[in-house]
């Protein structure tokens, strides 16, 4: 892999609720290969990809694999905080996420420099 | 400059695939008219290059080698295998979102006791890291398919 000064870092922003299509999985198998090369990574959560975030999932009824479980495990690859757009959280009427997660809320302001101090955006 | 190309959408029923393909077409053409003609109204000193064109989600069934669309239609898979061949491309499928959707090579096959196989010999199966090495190598990744 490339040194450090070729890192371009990188986006990663969730807008899609987990289960219903794959964006959710496979937004995180990104996410963890791009932690595994050490690639400096920022993941943003944000419209219905917030559901993503929500406690007490149990997607074992839907012979699904818990998602929020391995969202948790993120810190661990070193990811170390998880964006969350707070407009989208009152626009839902959310108000409680897994507080096991390293979550910081964010608005807009906030967001654009996500954007903006990232050389690539991959969008889920 | 050096471009990488991720396809996120499956051909036909989106047009992920096909603009990415045109996309690839301009930038490879682009390098080819430069070269070719001088008066070209191109930026002279622009040269792309294709790093790698990696295929994810649904963008893996570009790389079947069964679909056969109707003989009227362009065929997209055919055009993507041909492009592949003229530039040398580096098509990669990522082969986690490949295997799962049922679109495999004969070493998936032989691997899970599968007694077909379906993936044009043009693309290869890798993973994800190849997306973030092509990310790290690449001025621009441009996605197709979201």
């Amino acid at each position: 892999m490339p040194n450090d000064n070729k890192q371009k870092p990188i986006l990663i922003v969730n807008q899609s609720a987990p289960y219903g299509n794959a964006n959710a999985k496979e937004s995180l198998d990104l996410a963890l290969a791009s932690s595994a090369f050490e690639q400096a990574l920022s993941i943003l959560f944000t419209g219905d990809g917030i559901y993503q975030l929500l406690p007490k999932q149990s997607p074992d009824d839907i012979q699904s694999k818990n998602l929020l479980q391995m969202l948790k495990a993120l810190p661990i690859y070193g990811v170390e905080q998880l964006y969350v757009d707070q407009q989208s959280l009152t626009e839902r009427g959310i108000t409680e996420l897994d507080t096991q997660l390293p979550i910081v809320l964010v608005n807009s302001v906030e967001i654009s420099r996500l954007y903006h101090d990232a050389q690539t955006v991959f969008r889920f | 400059m050096i471009f990488s190309v991720l396809v996120l959408g499956a051909p036909y029923s989106s047009g992920a695939s096909y603009s990415a393909y045109r996309f690839a077409q301009a930038a490879l053409d682009a390098d080819h008219n430069e070269s070719h003609n001088k008066n070209h109204s191109a930026n002279h000193n622009e040269c792309h290059t294709i790093h790698r064109i990696f295929f994810y989600q649904d963008g893996i069934h570009s790389s079947s080698q069964l679909a056969t669309p109707p003989q009227d239609e362009f065929n997209l898979y055919q055009a993507w295998q041909d492009l592949q061949s003229t530039y040398d491309l580096d098509l990669v499928t990522c082969i986690a979102a490949a295997v799962r959707r049922g679109v495999i090579d004969s070493g998936e096959a032989k691997r899970h006791n599968k007694l077909q196989h379906n993936m044009s010999t043009n693309f290869s199966l890798s993973g994800l890291g190849q997306l973030v090495e092509a990310n790290a190598l690449s001025d621009r990744v441009i996605t197709f398919g979201r």
